[in-house]
């Protein structure tokens, strides 16, 4: 293993990661560190490089250059292992429509590796946690969205993963639906998982335990959301990042 | 292998579900099949026969008479320095030349030579009509034999034979009518295969769920025998449909074997099957999949012999059909299904198969990214 | 037609699918230069209504008029007059940027002034100017939806029906389109918009809560707002989330809310509810407040 870790308890860590698109830098020298059991909210304007970045944190996009270290492992050189730990929902729905509820849980859970006892356990205990019971052979594609995005985080957590990365859990769903979603992300954390969470809801950055800033491929700012009012003299998180992009903008 | 057993399932579930699809895959081709089948067949009544008989002897008017009691023939009477005018024409499909001294041959035990003048144009007449005309002489030659045999027992070990010499126009290849059946099946078989692999996983890509697949820790091969598993089963289905079609609604007899025709088969999905997804490496949206695609099986589909003989390309581009898969396919498939060939009469066209086919998924594997650079 | 007559008209609309009723009877009624919002859970019926009112779909029962023609059977003279973004705006994702918002103001035939000065609004709101170039494929999430709302903004009909238009949009630029959308109201544009973000159903003039088919309430924000029977104390604070399952047990409270740094303690007897967080959970009067009911706060105990 190459990557020296000096504190167990960072599980998400990189340093000066940067991605180009041909001459376009879409994320330029990342350095963020996450510790075990924290919700950590990648926040950022359109366009900032939180997607790209996610994405070659789950080895999905090489880098340009730069490394990082996820569950201690490399994410270029180590990316496969890294896969088997983590759990990921992407911006876009990526489940089958047109397979049932249920189904859909027993293929990832299936490509995950779980043997057919594991599995019919952990699509029950799924569609418990979920509230989808009711909907287990219903047609993926006939949900309402707020279902949908409950389904991939479902999907997502059937491998039991150890880091969860939600790149825009929640984009589109309603408050109602919203609010089951951030209770089950406490959940999680609580039982010692680490979130990696992009939202464009201000409120739900509120519940992040740390929050970065990003802005035009840059991090302009990341802490704990505390820390970070009292730093800035900005009462919510909301005033803060229109701040924090307003100055990044004028600089 | 529970992950690829995992994939089976949820491949078979959506296409069952696509119920397009479904009719796509399996009624199209049976449609297909019987109407180019049943196009092919509508002449072959009234084969237009020409007779020029030169040995005025009983012998060969008996001869004469058995085709014009036949109902597949409708006799042309021609002056013979005319024929090849009329064939020109396309007044006349076959002719039947028998020369002087035909009886004289027969009856000494030496071999008595006929001949026959096709054209073949219309390949799949061409093939039924001489098939009618050696079936004629055969039934001949085996109660001219019978006879002799009565009046003078001793002469048993006389044989005697009589030999349609076949003068092919315009097509030497002559792609028979019941060569024609598998070379469809095969083709079927080809498109199918190569297109719902490509289109399927360039699908996965645009709805986003081939990301969610490639951030979970299955292996490449994984992936490609999941994806490739299911439409192989698929590819036997289509096969096995061709096959009732032509065995049951063309009564084309099965001569060979069908574990030799699965394996075959096995050999050339893996061609076809690493074809597709070879393109899906390639291509972002299913439209340049399409195009991809198109362009393998028009260069397999043309190379192949199929449509244009072989012996009439250009030299240089005669060489290039050893690189077409399909060329070995469809001989393989005409052999174990028309003459029963075996496993060592096909040893090089299986060989060659065999290599294409371990190249072609090994090349997929090997370009096939779990992550974009 | 006169400026009284509403652009908006829906009577009893009713839809059903294989098994489920969409649509239970819509009634709705919005006026030139208003903004109308529908909110409402996932699967309320929103894209349902709004896809019938652009003529897109058929419905069972009831009738509708757009700008005073009927949706059945004068779709052709309707459309003249709407812009419509679906929740799935599809764009050219070969084409850049620039190339798509001209094809859309092509194809919607707008003039060139009228074009240059709609185009710099456009920019100063979606912040696309500087990948003008850039094909759509390669947008972010967020610039794609911006780009589809540049499209349909390109040029000024006299309707805009608009399904979710700000999902994945940051908070910065979701700010400017709504500024967008009030100047083109002030123009005299009616706007029908769906939305799950309840400080834009704030910025309506008028909202109608759907649920199941159905309309709970309609009303300016405040006005829905009153139908909310309890009363709200409000505490601010960190790590809100461990407290609210704490004051969820407390006898006197009905439920609790919870926005970021903000809790919403709804309960039918204020000062009974007082005193048990300072008895039980050791919270001091001086940090609760009593506040006004917000939009969400109705929104949530309606659904109830
Ligand atoms: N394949 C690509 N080719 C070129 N540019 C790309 C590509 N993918 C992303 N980009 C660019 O990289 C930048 C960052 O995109 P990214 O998707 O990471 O943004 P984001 O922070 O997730 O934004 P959003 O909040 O809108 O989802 C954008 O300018 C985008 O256009
Ligand atoms: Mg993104």
């Amino acid at each position: 293993m190459n990557a020296v870790i000096e504190d167990s308890n960072i599980v998400v860590e990189t340093h000066d990661l940067t991605r180009k698109f041909g001459k376009f830098v879409a994320v330029d020298k990342l350095n963020i560190a996450v510790k075990r059991g924290e919700i950590f909210g990648f926040l950022g304007a359109n366009g900032a490089g939180k997607t790209t970045a996610i994405r070659m944190l789950c080895g999905l996009l090489e880098p340009t250059s730069g490394t990082g270290t996820v569950a201690g492992f490399d994410i270029v050189k180590q990316a496969e292992r890294i896969k088997s730990r983590i759990g990921y929902m992407s911006q876009k729905f990526s489940l089958y429509n047109d397979l049932k509820v249920e189904e859909n849980l027993e293929f990832y859970g299936g490509v995950y590796g779980l043997d057919s006892r594991a599995l019919k356990q952990h699509i029950h205990e799924t569609l418990e946690r979920m509230n989808l019971q009711h909907v287990r052979t219903k047609m993926t594609a006939e949900l309402p969205l707020g279902w949908k995005q409950k389904l991939a985080l479902g999907a997502a957590l059937m491998h039991n993963p150890d880091i969860i990365f939600l790149d825009e859990a929640t984009g589109g769903v309603d408050p109602v639906a919203r609010r089951d979603f951030w209770d089950m992300i406490h959940d999680l954390a609580a039982h010692g998982k680490t979130i990696f969470v992009t939202t464009h809801y201000m409120d739900e950055a509120e519940y992040c335990h740390k929050i970065s800033i990003m802005h035009q491929s840059r991090v302009l700012i990341q802490g704990k959301v505390g820390d970070l009012k009292v730093q800035t003299g900005m009462k919510t998180v909301e005033e803060l990042f229109k701040h924090v992009v307003t100055q990044g903008d004028s600089a | 292998m529970s992950v690829i057993r995992h994939f089976v399932k949820k491949e078979f579930r959506q296409v069952f579900r696509d119920k397009q699809m479904l009719r796509m895959l399996l009624i199209v081709p049976i449609v297909q099949l019987i109407v180019l089948g049943n196009a092919i067949n509508l002449d072959v009544k009234h084969v237009r026969l020409a007779i020029f008989d030169h040995d005025h002897s009983e012998v060969s008017r008996d001869l004469l008479s058995r085709f014009r009691s036949s109902d597949y023939f409708d006799i042309i009477l021609a002056d013979q320095s005319k024929l090849s005018a009329l064939m020109d024409r396309g007044k006349i499909d076959i002719s039947v030349v028998i020369p002087e001294g035909f009886a004289r041959d027969l009856g000494s035990g030496s071999t008595a030579k006929a001949q026959l003048i096709v054209d073949a144009q219309n390949s799949n007449l061409a093939g039924i009509a001489t098939g009618y005309v050696n079936g004629v002489f055969g039934s001949f030659q085996e109660d001219f034999r019978n006879r002799m045999l009565e009046k003078n027992p001793d002469i048993k070990s006389k044989i005697h034979s009589v030999e349609v010499v076949s003068r092919v126009f315009y097509n030497p290849e002559m792609n028979t009518y019941f060569a024609t059946i598998p070379g469809i099946a095969v083709l079927l078989l080809t498109i199918i295969t190569t297109l719902i692999n490509a289109l399927n996983i360039v699908r996965e890509k645009e709805i986003g769920t081939l990301e969610q697949l490639m951030v979970t820790p299955i292996s490449k091969f994984q992936f490609v025998m999941g994806k490739s598993l299911p439409f192989a089963i698929l590819g036997y289905i289509e096969l096995a449909i061709a096959l009732a079609v032509g065995m049951l609604w063309f009564k084309i007899p099965f001569a060979g074997s069908f574990l030799l025709l699965a394996f075959s088969a096995a050999l050339f999905l893996m061609t076809t099957l690493g074809a597709g997804l070879l393109v899906s490496t390639v291509a972002q949206t299913q439209q340049q999949a399409l195009f991809t695609a198109w362009f393998f099986l028009v260069f397999c589909i043309i190379m192949s012999g199929f449509l244009t003989p072989i012996e009439n390309m250009p030299t240089a581009l005669q060489y290039l059909t050893y690189l077409d898969p399909l060329r070995y396919m469809i001989k393989v498939t005409r052999g174990i299904f028309l003459k029963g060939s075996t496993f060592f009469d096909l040893k090089y066209e299986l060989a060659a198969m065999a290599i294409y086919g371990t190249a072609m998924f090994a090349l997929a594997i090997f370009r096939f990214r779990k992550s974009t650079t | 037609m006169s400026t009284s007559s509403p652009m908006i008209a829906a009577n009893d609309i009713k839809k059903t699918y294989k098994d489920t009723d969409a649509l239970r009877g819509i009634n709705l009624s919005v006026s030139r230069g208003e903004i109308f919002g529908l909110i409402g859970p996932d699967g309320a019926g929103k894209t349902s209504l709004m896809r019938i009112l652009c003529c897109l779909m058929s419905f069972d029962g009831g009738t509708a008029t757009v700008a005073g023609f009927d949706v059945e059977k004068q779709s052709g003279e309707i459309k003249k007059r709407l812009g419509y973004m679906p929740q799935r705006f599809s764009l050219y994702p070969d084409l850049s940027v620039g190339e798509n918002i001209r094809f859309f103001a092509s194809l919607f035939g707008v003039e060139r002034d009228a074009y240059q000065t709609r185009f710099a609004e456009l920019m100063q709101f979606s912040k696309l100017e500087p990948f003008i170039n850039r094909r759509a494929a390669a947008l972010s999430g967020g610039m794609k939806q911006k780009l589809a709302l540049s499209c349909t903004l390109i040029h000024t009909p006299e309707i805009l029906i608009l399904d979710e238009p700000t999902t994945g949009v940051d908070p910065i630029s979701r700010f400017e389109f709504w500024e967008m959308l009030r100047k083109l109201a002030r123009q005299g544009v009616t706007i029908l918009v769906s939305t799950p973000y309840m400080d834009e159903a704030d910025k309506c003039d008028r909202v109608a809560l759907i649920h199941k088919g159905n309309i709970l309430a309609v009303g300016t924000p405040s006005e829905i707002t009153q139908e909310f029977k309890h009363s709200v104390l409000e505490i601010e604070g960190a790590n809100l989330f461990d407290l609210r399952r704490d004051a969820e047990t407390l006898p006197s409270v009905v439920e609790v809310h919870l926005y970021g740094d903000r809790m919403h303690i709804v309960t039918s007897d204020i000062f009974r509810c007082q005193g048990e967080l300072q008895a039980k959970l050791g919270i001091s009067l001086e940090s609760v407040r009593k506040v006004a009911p917000s939009i969400e706060d109705t929104f949530i105990s309606l659904l109830k």
